[in-house]
């Protein structure tokens, strides 16, 4: 381990991927290995110039290399954008608590993703499908702007709905010519009966607006709040519960997250701001 | 042996600043700061009377220090023990609130620990209290219970000297020669003197008395229009969370040097309006109120669930600093009041 938690180890950029206009992929590959359970997060430095906590968008099985996806999103992400292959970067972590995965064995699992929200969720759902027999079903409703805002095409597309016990369904904000698909914000493909609401899980991950509605539309649907698993987006500085940074509430998102239940957080106020 | 007498402060900080690097009380008008300690200019050493305006965080979590080193090699600081006098109560409680954070197992803050290992703490007790100071609202004492190496308790012809560690005990061992026995009367003169500077407390803040526990009131009035009133004063010049001895917000950025790269750690504040942004614009705590809101939660009921200590130790820094003129104190008497409105209306309902 390391003796020093504000120390990244070194990594590098070893291929990128791109997934739509505002989001890349980076395969980066620590000098040592480096293990994180699904859900978990790392502060990923571009040496010199900053820090940013990003979910790991690859299986946890995998420890040699490590998929991010990042979106474009201001002065670190942007700078990470124009990298190119071989750009060394540094990595502390994997920080928080990750998905519940073992609580979730027995029942059907309902994952509801947006935009960029993805990335944690491929994570999960690679989890989830190497041991898909553990659960009853997993249904999955991604959603994105448009049809090119979809990222692992590749995937969606193709082999991931053909998985016995995956149930994949997709949706745009706004479609194209060539969508054939449903067009409308995430929810509207989320029904009350996907799931048997009495013994499932839903994990909700996107952007905080859709987060708020998925929620408030999981709990009009009779889901209990602490069957509603939540990602929680918050500023974060250290990563390791000292800064302050990432509170809501008494919690630290950084430490006790980012994964939350609705139950845990629901009493504390502007939670999707 | 744990208690000795000691006729001048020069001979002990004397004997101190011979092993280690030591920080004394100044006198500035009204106030003290903090000075390095140097025998020949020291002719007649300052004796505070309250806290030093500076909070000892400084000595333990400096407003800017390089956290890590990466990409290439720097010399790194050795931490060299060094010692601080003049600190009282109020600031020995504050550390106990940082060691909370910074030197929670699972992940140690390495410098916060080294300088704290290395540090001597000679404490004294509160002889004045000021109009400021509530220690006695937040479960204090003007004197030092704990936490300390050497405590000095003033009293008739010099100073009562106490051992609360073993290098406080070790340093009075190898030092006798500057130490005399204790007057007979000496203890029950200092239980006196505390007692005085108690009551003192309590006539202070008399008119501030509550009528629940602390965290009780600011939670059962959470959703209270006063928190945005109140801040209403705030400048947002984020000076109460800079002299707070336990305010510990930072945030870290990184440097790029000639053959290395840096991560700084930096004093932030909760009071700053972007403090909780992120990227896409969302900020839980735009409004003031709500950020004077979480620092009050933060500080009497988050750190209390957390920690089972509360994040206040009533020194009046933030009372005394506040360039708006705001006043906790006045803050939490008016939530007092509206708690017992809110509990009365329930009961007669
Ligand atoms: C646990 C967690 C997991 C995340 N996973 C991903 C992911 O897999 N993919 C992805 O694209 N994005 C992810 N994000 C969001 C990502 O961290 C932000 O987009 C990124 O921090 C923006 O940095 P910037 O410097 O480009 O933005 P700027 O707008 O230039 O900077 C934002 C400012 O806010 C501060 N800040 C601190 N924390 C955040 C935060 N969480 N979001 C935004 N700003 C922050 C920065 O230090 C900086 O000062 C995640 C966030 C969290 C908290
Ligand atoms: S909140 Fe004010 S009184 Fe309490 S410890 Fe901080 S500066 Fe002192
Ligand atoms: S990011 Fe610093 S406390 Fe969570």
């Amino acid at each position: 381990m390391n003796e020093n938690p504000y120390k990244p180890i070194d990594a590098e950029i070893i291929d990128i991927i791109d997934e739509s206009p505002t989001i890349k992929t980076f395969v980066i590959v620590p000098q040592s290995e480096f293990r994180f359970a699904t859900g978990q997060f790392v502060e990923l430095t571009l040496p010199g110039i900053g820090e940013a906590p990003f979910t790991p968008s690859s299986s946890p099985k995998e420890t040699e290399r490590m998929d991010i996806s990042i979106m474009k999103a201001g002065q670190v992400t942007g700078l990470l954008h124009e990298c190119g292959k071989g750009q060394k970067v540094g990595i502390r972590g994997p920080y928080g608590n990750g998905y519940p995965v073992d609580s979730f064995v027995g029942k059907e699992v309902l994952i509801v993703g947006g935009g960029v929200g993805l990335a944690p969720i491929r994570s999960l759902f690679l989890t989830l499908v190497d041991r898909i027999k553990d659960f009853k079903r997993v249904v999955c409703r991604f959603g994105a702007r448009t049809p090119e805002d979809l990222i692992y095409k590749e995937s969606l597309f193709g082999e991931w709905p053909k998985i016995d016990g995956v149930d994949m369904k997709l949706t745009v904000d706004n479609s194209d010519d060539g969508w054939s698909g449903n067009v409308g914000v995430v929810t509207t493909i989320v029904k009350s009966d996907d799931v048997d609401i009495n013994n499932s899980a839903v994990v909700i991950c996107g952007p905080p607006i859709m987060m708020k509605f998925a929620t408030m539309q999981a709990l009009e649907y009779g889901f209990r709040p602490d069957d509603i698993y939540l990602s929680m987006e918050k500023n974060m500085s250290c990563g390791i519960g000292k800064c302050g940074h990432c509170m809501i509430g008494k919690y630290y998102v950084c430490k006790d997250g980012p994964v939350f239940t609705y139950e845990q957080i629901r009493k504390y106020p502007k939670i999707w701001d | 042996m744990d208690k000795v007498f000691l006729k001048n402060l020069k001979p002990l900080l004397d004997a101190i600043a011979e092993q280690m690097e030591l920080y004394v009380p100044k006198k500035l008008g009204d106030y003290y700061s903090f000075s390095r300690y140097k025998p020949a200019d020291s002719a007649e050493p300052v004796f505070n009377n309250i806290r030093v305006s500076s909070p000892a965080k400084e000595f333990l979590f400096p407003m800017r220090e390089m956290a890590a080193v990466y990409g290439g090699k720097a010399e790194t600081p050795d931490i060299k023990p060094f010692a601080v006098f003049g600190l009282k109560n109020c600031d020995l409680r504050g550390i106990k609130i940082l060691d909370c954070v910074f030197k929670e197992e699972e992940f140690l803050d390495p410098s916060y620990v080294a300088r704290r290992d290395n540090m001597f703490i000679i404490s004294s007790d509160c002889f004045d209290p000021a109009e400021t100071c509530f220690c006695n609202m937040v479960g204090g004492q003007p004197f030092a219970e704990e936490g300390f190496d050497l405590n000095l308790s003033k009293v008739k012809g010099g100073f009562i000297v106490e051992a609360g560690s073993e290098k406080g005990q070790k340093f009075v061992k190898d030092n006798m020669r500057i130490f005399t026995d204790l007057p007979a009367d000496a203890e029950s003169e200092r239980d006196q003197i505390r007692k005085k500077s108690r009551t003192r407390l309590d006539e202070i803040n008399a008119e501030y008395l509550l009528d629940n526990p602390i965290n009780e009131i600011v939670e059962g009035c959470y959703d209270s229009p006063l928190f945005e009133e109140e801040a209403g004063v705030c400048v947002e010049c984020q000076g109460c969370t800079r002299v707070c001895p336990t305010c510990h917000c930072f945030y870290l950025y990184d440097t790029k040097q000639k053959d290395y790269f840096g991560k700084m750690k930096m004093w932030d504040s909760c009071m700053r309006c972007d403090y909780a942004a992120v990227a896409g614009g969302e900020n839980p705590r735009k409004i003031l109120g709500d950020r004077s809101r979480h620092r009050l939660m933060h500080k009497f009921v988050y750190f209390l669930e957390r920690y089972g200590i509360e994040m206040c130790v009533g020194c009046g820094r933030c009372v005394e600093g506040c360039a708006g003129g705001s006043e906790v104190r006045q803050l939490l008497k008016k939530l007092n009041e509206e708690l017992k409105d809110k509990k009365h209306t329930k009961v007669t309902k």
